[in-house]
């Protein structure tokens, strides 16, 4: 990369980090691009040459969210773990990540805000329901996924169970308790798709696994 | 800034590790020829000497590159943020599938061993993986999963001596048979160690990873 470049991506994260610092303060449709111009401490030139409006702005952050969120996750399913194990911890790492980073979280929160009248947002979830659907094939394969349910349409009904989670989190309790609710979502669900001979041991990987990130010890 | 000359040297570089990964994985070091080396990367003798001058340069070089691809390889397993032992039975998962599938893994192991007496090579390989490995165990123990009293440090070299071992008694031309005696390590050695409560949670999931690990290694066919 060229000192030019470096310069002009250094410019870029000043504006992305000031804009989701103001979406957050004052909400998206309370920001002006003055006000992020102000914030970030630059010339409205240089806040035009990367971004010609305030929605190009909020696609930039839904995509640099999306983009974290995805690469995590797919990282967790590469790993030497069984699918579905990676499917529940993937998850759970996922929406820790959505709750704790700013740029992450501002990108979900938009999203919400663009449904339907974006083609980020379509795009966004459209490579999150292949990547899930993927899994539960593989999940299936391996004898975790009951074999006489649809892996598609398991994969993406575990992605609407878990936006509404976090929906409904956002709404009642500010995230706060996003943990315990998606973890009570996965309980369900594993009820209803996953293998008789594999639900007691996935159970149980899922109880470690919400009760570690929670720092309780987990049961014996 | 670098002329050609240069270039096409460093473009030499590369591709001579990988062809003496090829021969040190599954030749001893004695009887690996330098000629075919060369030969597989199409240089000659003179251009390589110009990278290594020696054999034992060259072989020292497939194990700072195989101990590179185990670090990055063991990043990603501790990105993963599973458990303390889940952690530690994944990361020998992962040590045997790369074994067993790729050269400059299980050449730099080999070497290390026949070569590493020098510089005291393998010593230091051996005590900053130990090290590694026993900063995970305290993990595993404030997470109770590993019984408290236990010394870490002895439970990592534990580990490291019995895939080292296995190594030595299993075959890693036989991928199924070799994660099988892994399994087994692990079934006999984690009651030594672990909070007697998990061992059912714990003996399936090694089973578990045994399995997929088997599929890595040799792909299951499409059952049409």
């Amino acid at each position: 990369m060229t000192a030019r470049q470096t310069r002009s991506e250094v410019t870029r994260r000043k504006i992305i980090d000031a804009a989701v610092e103001l979406f957050n303060d004052v909400g998206y449709s309370g920001t002006g691009l003055g006000d992020i111009i102000e914030r970030a401490g630059m010339t409205k030139g240089a806040l035009y040459h990367h971004f010609n409006s305030k929605e190009a702005l909020a696609v930039a952050i839904i995509n640099e969210g999306s983009d974290i969120l995805l690469k995590t996750f797919q990282g967790i399913s590469r790993s030497s773990a069984p699918a579905l194990e990676s499917m529940i911890h993937g998850v759970l790492v996922t929406v820790d990540l959505a709750n704790t980073d700013k740029l992450v979280r501002m990108g979900a929160v938009l999203l919400r805000i663009f449904a339907k009248f974006s083609e980020a947002s379509t795009l966004n979830y459209g490579v999150w329901l292949a990547e899930m659907g993927e899994q539960a094939r593989r999940a299936q394969a391996e004898g975790d996924l009951r074999d006489d349910i649809d892996a598609q349409a398991a994969g993406e009904f575990i992605i609407s169970a878990m936006l509404g989670a976090e929906l409904i989190s956002n709404a009642v309790s500010g995230g706060g308790d996003l943990l315990e609710r998606v973890t009570g979502t996965w309980e369900f669900l594993l009820s209803a798709i996953a293998s008789e001979q594999s639900l007691p041991y996935l159970r149980e990987f899922l109880a470690r696994e919400s009760l570690r990130r929670r720092g309780q010890s987990m049961p014996t | 800034m670098t002329d050609p000359a240069d270039r096409r040297a460093d473009s030499a570089r590369g591709p001579l590790v990988r062809a003496a990964a090829q021969q040190f994985a599954h030749k001893p070091y004695s009887l690996v020829n330098l000629d075919d080396v060369v030969a597989a990367v199409d240089i000659s003798r003179g251009a390589m000497y110009f990278h290594f001058p020696s054999k034992q340069a060259l072989a020292t070089a497939v194990i700072a590159e195989a101990h590179e691809l185990g670090r990055q390889a063991a990043a990603g397993v501790l990105a993963n943020k599973l458990s303390g032992l889940e952690t530690l039975i994944d990361l020998s998962y992962l040590v045997a599938v790369l074994d067993i599938g790729e050269d400059l893994a299980r050449a730099g192991l080999y070497l290390l061993e026949s070569i590493g007496r020098v510089e005291g090579l393998e010593a230091r390989s051996l005590r900053e993986v130990v090290e590694a490995l026993a900063h995970i165990v305290r993990r595993a123990v404030s997470e109770g999963d590993i019984a408290e009293g236990c010394d870490p440090e002895d439970i990592a070299r534990l580990l490291v001596s019995t895939y080292i071992g296995i190594r030595h008694t299993s075959d890693l031309d036989n991928p199924q048979q070799f994660l099988l005696d892994i399994e087994k390590a692990w079934v006999l050695l984690l009651p030594g160690f672990a909070n007697p409560e998990r061992m059912r949670y714990l003996s399936q999931f090694v089973r578990r990873r045994t399995a997929v690990a088997s599929g890595k290694v040799s792909p299951q066919r499409d059952p049409t």
